[in-house]
């Protein structure tokens, strides 16, 4: 389900430049049973996420994914790219339903390197949109990084 | 419309294990095949000490964890089945890992409610401060729930 390496290799603070993408990471198309999987994982059983009639009642155009699965995608995006160790803050605003057989890309850019509390640390802004360039969820994050030497 | 009066309100603390198989499932639902999010041994070998945590893990602590929040909310007028995911976010503290036992108290700590054209809608922003069984603050989570009337 993934079109990403599997070990990153270890990056370091000075390899880091404002401005440089974080590498994309292109996710499978979403579907039915990979929402049943993420509600059963996830413990957020609301069935406007699993149950089609619902989807329909509520005028969503179907089921529509949990914002927390995109949120997840660009986590694994973040998490190839840093390890889940290096992060220290992740937050996302869900701007757009993911609707089944969406193909969901998630990107991000780095904005800046700073110093803080004796780390060396990179903020970035990350964003997933579908295969029609709709935006999902837009957010930022900052990572720690060990510095070479 | 919700009681305002409770803006700065806290609920009662819940407590959560952290496990090891949960960090797997919600990692294969979202799709991230990292071999660290599915086996200590390989955690381990990457040099964590044991399965870190997923980026978004921190949703299984709500959803499994927090589960008498809806009702708190039904209790201070907010209509749950409504409800929209507007942002999440997460201030990482220090390391969690399977078996720790976290403490989690969530505070309303804004909330306003704005009216439209096809009605009003209420936005609450929940924070949920986590310590560890050492005391030790490890996690602070913030979401802006939406909730159409």
């Amino acid at each position: 389900m993934t079109t990403n390496a599997q070990t990153p290799t270890k990056i370091y603070f000075e390899d880091v430049q404002v401005g440089d993408q974080v590498p994309k990471l292109v996710k499978s198309a979403v579907t039915h049973l990979q929402l049943v999987r993420y509600a059963g994982a996830s413990g957020d059983f609301n069935p406007l996420h699993t149950d089609p009639k619902v989807g329909e009642m509520l005028g969503t155009g179907g089921i529509i994914a949990h914002g927390m699965l995109i949120m997840g995608f660009v986590g694994q995006m973040l998490s190839d790219y840093v390890g889940p160790a290096a992060l220290r803050n992740f937050g996302v605003r869900f701007k757009g339903m993911t609707h089944l057989d969406d193909v969901i890309t998630c990107t991000g850019t780095i904005t800046e390197k700073s110093e803080v509390d004796g780390e060396a640390r990179i903020s970035g802004k990350v964003q997933a949109a579908d295969q029609n360039g709709d935006v999902k969820v837009t957010g930022t994050f900052v990572a720690a990084l060990p510095r070479r030497g | 419309m919700f009681d305002t009066s409770k803006i700065g309100q806290s609920f009662p603390p819940f407590t959560i294990e952290v496990e090891r198989c949960k960090i797997h499932e919600l990692a294969l639902a979202i799709g991230d095949d990292n071999p660290i999010y599915h086996s200590r041994e390989a955690a381990q070998a990457a040099g964590y000490s044991d399965v870190p945590l997923f980026p978004t893990a921190p949703t299984l602590f709500t959803f499994w964890g927090n589960t008498k929040m809806g009702r708190h909310l039904i209790d201070i007028g907010v209509n749950v089945m409504g409800a929209l995911h507007g942002e999440e976010e997460y201030e990482y503290l220090a390391p969690i890992y399977p078996g720790d036992t976290l403490t989690g108290v969530t505070t309303l700590v804004d909330g306003k409610t704005r009216k439209g054209q096809t009605g009003s809608m209420d936005i609450l922003t929940l924070e949920v401060r986590y310590t560890n069984q050492h005391g030790q603050a490890v996690l602070n989570a913030r979401e802006v729930v939406i909730i159409r009337s």
